[in-house]
């Protein structure tokens, strides 16, 4: 008996000790941690918008990251729009709430600083003073407008879908006419060697030129990629392969309608990631275009 | 009473390596080194963060083996490990984001292995605190050196590559990439490592 209650107040101890310990660790580092992320998630959008060292960013290079918010009222279900949008000279969040078919039912400004609106804590806040009980909110994706001076440059969508283990978690460039112009494979989990491949250039870059009436079609075929065509693929990879721009030119023709190759041995990741990048694109699509009507109807100044 | 270790410290640290050798001569942690060993890089991380758990828990049992209660000692053991785990991989992804990038997801899955669990037991809370450093160590050495050498193999004949480098230029034999091709390297490294013995104790034999 004694026994017992010595084990069960070592253990005891011993357990808060570990909490303090990792507690007091998580504490310190984690600031640094989320800045690494955020570094990362800025990184990998400028890559895919296709800055890098050698080509630096210009200055008039603007993200603008919209969020959407799925809202509840009882049966109703509702869209929310966290929009940055220009009054009056400034630049401010603003809730857009649209109903399923399409029209505007609501509008309010939103008390949140512009680089904190990344944080989902302080975007939760925000709108929670505008959103009260009992209708119920919750957070669904976002998407990033790329701006060059007035121009829209790309439109950049993180995304998740299943895929044959877990999850797969990528980040799309798409141009102003929804035409694929970069895929970056974020998150993954699939077979090293085998599924893991959806990384490699050879695989990625097929769907970048894939214009929207092709993505809509687009299959994927269990076929073996050709050679010239994985050359033109992985000519990055290679420092500068051997294309001229005519030859760069030629290919990009030439496979512009063709389907997603299929990776050997991985049929489902790579079907995994053809559907999963048909369903964002398609999505967002039909989104943007209903947010770009509300936009032109109301008069709403949106910061792109 | 317990007798103390009458290795020197060099002496522990070639145990490690080589004598009891955690993967090929004591077959433990089969699980990551048939798993993960499928690239030299995956073997290079995960060999580099396994050391550094071992080393660390072995330290903090010998220094705290007179306060652990005999019969919980397995639960103490995975709780150190945990928090060790935990703290290395806060610390990795808060100062080093890039080595973060490539191994994060390794080291979450070094608390379940046996063979840090098993030397604590054998070694670390019965020694000194300096014993246990250089032993735990070589056992991590010995880890590093098994996982390096089975990633290099699987991902020369498996994928063609050294650190993502072609070397190749084609793939042997893709099969090494799977699991299961894990199971015929360790052995092989089993049966070499034996080997090794046999003739080493023929030498001796004969010069003495």
């Amino acid at each position: 008996m004694r026994d017992i209650v010595q084990i069960v107040v070592r253990l005891t101890i011993s357990c808060l000790i570990a909490a303090f310990v990792m507690g007091a660790v998580f504490t310190v580092t984690d600031k640094a941690k989320k800045r690494n992320e955020h570094q990362d998630f800025q990184n990998t959008m400028l890559g895919l918008l296709g800055y890098s060292k050698s080509k630096p960013v210009p200055a008039d290079l603007k993200l603008h990251a919209v969020y959407r918010y799925v809202i509840e009222d009882g049966q109703a279900r509702y869209l929310g729009y966290m929009v940055p949008v220009i009054e009056d000279g400034k630049e401010s969040y603003q809730l857009l709430v649209v109903d399923p078919d399409g029209n505007l039912t609501k509008r309010a400004k939103l008390n949140i600083a512009l680089e904190k609106a990344m944080e989902s804590t302080e975007r939760d806040e925000a709108m929670a003073e505008v959103i009260k009980p009992p209708q119920r909110f919750h957070y669904a994706d976002s998407f990033i407008v790329a701006t060059l001076g007035k121009r829209r440059l790309a439109y950049l969508l993180p995304g998740e879908f299943p895929g044959f283990k877990t999850f797969i978690r990528v980040m799309l460039a798409l141009s102003p006419k929804f035409e694929i112009t970069g895929l970056e494979i974020l998150e993954q989990e699939e077979d090293p060697g085998l599924g893991a491949e959806i990384v490699q250039d050879y695989f990625k870059n097929q769907f970048v030129g894939k214009s929207f009436d092709k993505l809509k079609r687009l299959k994927v075929i269990k076929k073996p990629l050709p050679e010239e065509y994985r050359k033109y693929l992985e000519r990055n990879k290679y420092k500068g392969g051997n294309f001229t721009p005519e030859q760069i030119k030629e290919i990009q023709e030439k496979y512009k309608d063709a389907d997603i190759y299929a990776l050997t041995g991985a049929t489902i990741s790579s079907n995994a990631v053809t559907s999963g990048v048909k369903n964002m694109v398609k999505k967002f699509a039909y989104r943007e275009k209903m947010l770009e009507r509300i936009l032109a109807q109301q008069r709403i100044a949106a910061a792109f | 009473m317990k007798v103390a270790t009458t290795k020197s410290n060099t002496q522990l640290v070639l145990n490690g390596l080589l004598n009891e050798n955690p993967i090929f001569r004591l077959a433990l942690s089969m699980c990551p080194a048939v798993g993960i060993s499928t690239t030299v890089r995956n073997g290079l991380m995960l060999g580099v963060a396994v050391l550094f758990v071992q080393v660390c828990s072995s330290c903090t049992i010998a220094a705290i083996k007179n306060y652990i209660h005999p019969r919980i000692r397995i639960p103490t053991y995975t709780l150190t490990i945990a928090t060790w785990v935990t703290v290395i991989d806060l610390l990795l992804s808060a100062y080093f984001p890039v080595a973060y990038k490539a191994m994060g997801i390794f080291i979450k899955l070094i608390v379940a292995f046996a063979i840090i669990t098993m030397r604590l037991e054998v070694f670390a809370c019965k020694e000194s605190i300096g014993k246990s450093f250089w032993d735990g160590l070589g056992m991590g050495l010995g880890f590093l050196f098994g996982m390096v050498t089975l990633g290099f193999i699987r991902e020369l004949l498996g994928m063609g590559t050294l650190l993502g480098h072609d070397v190749l230029g084609f793939k042997p034999l893709l099969f090494f990439a799977l699991p299961f091709a894990g199971f015929f390297c360790v052995g092989f490294m089993m049966a070499v490592f034996n080997y090794v013995e046999l003739v080493f104790n023929r030498m001796k034999k004969k010069r003495g």
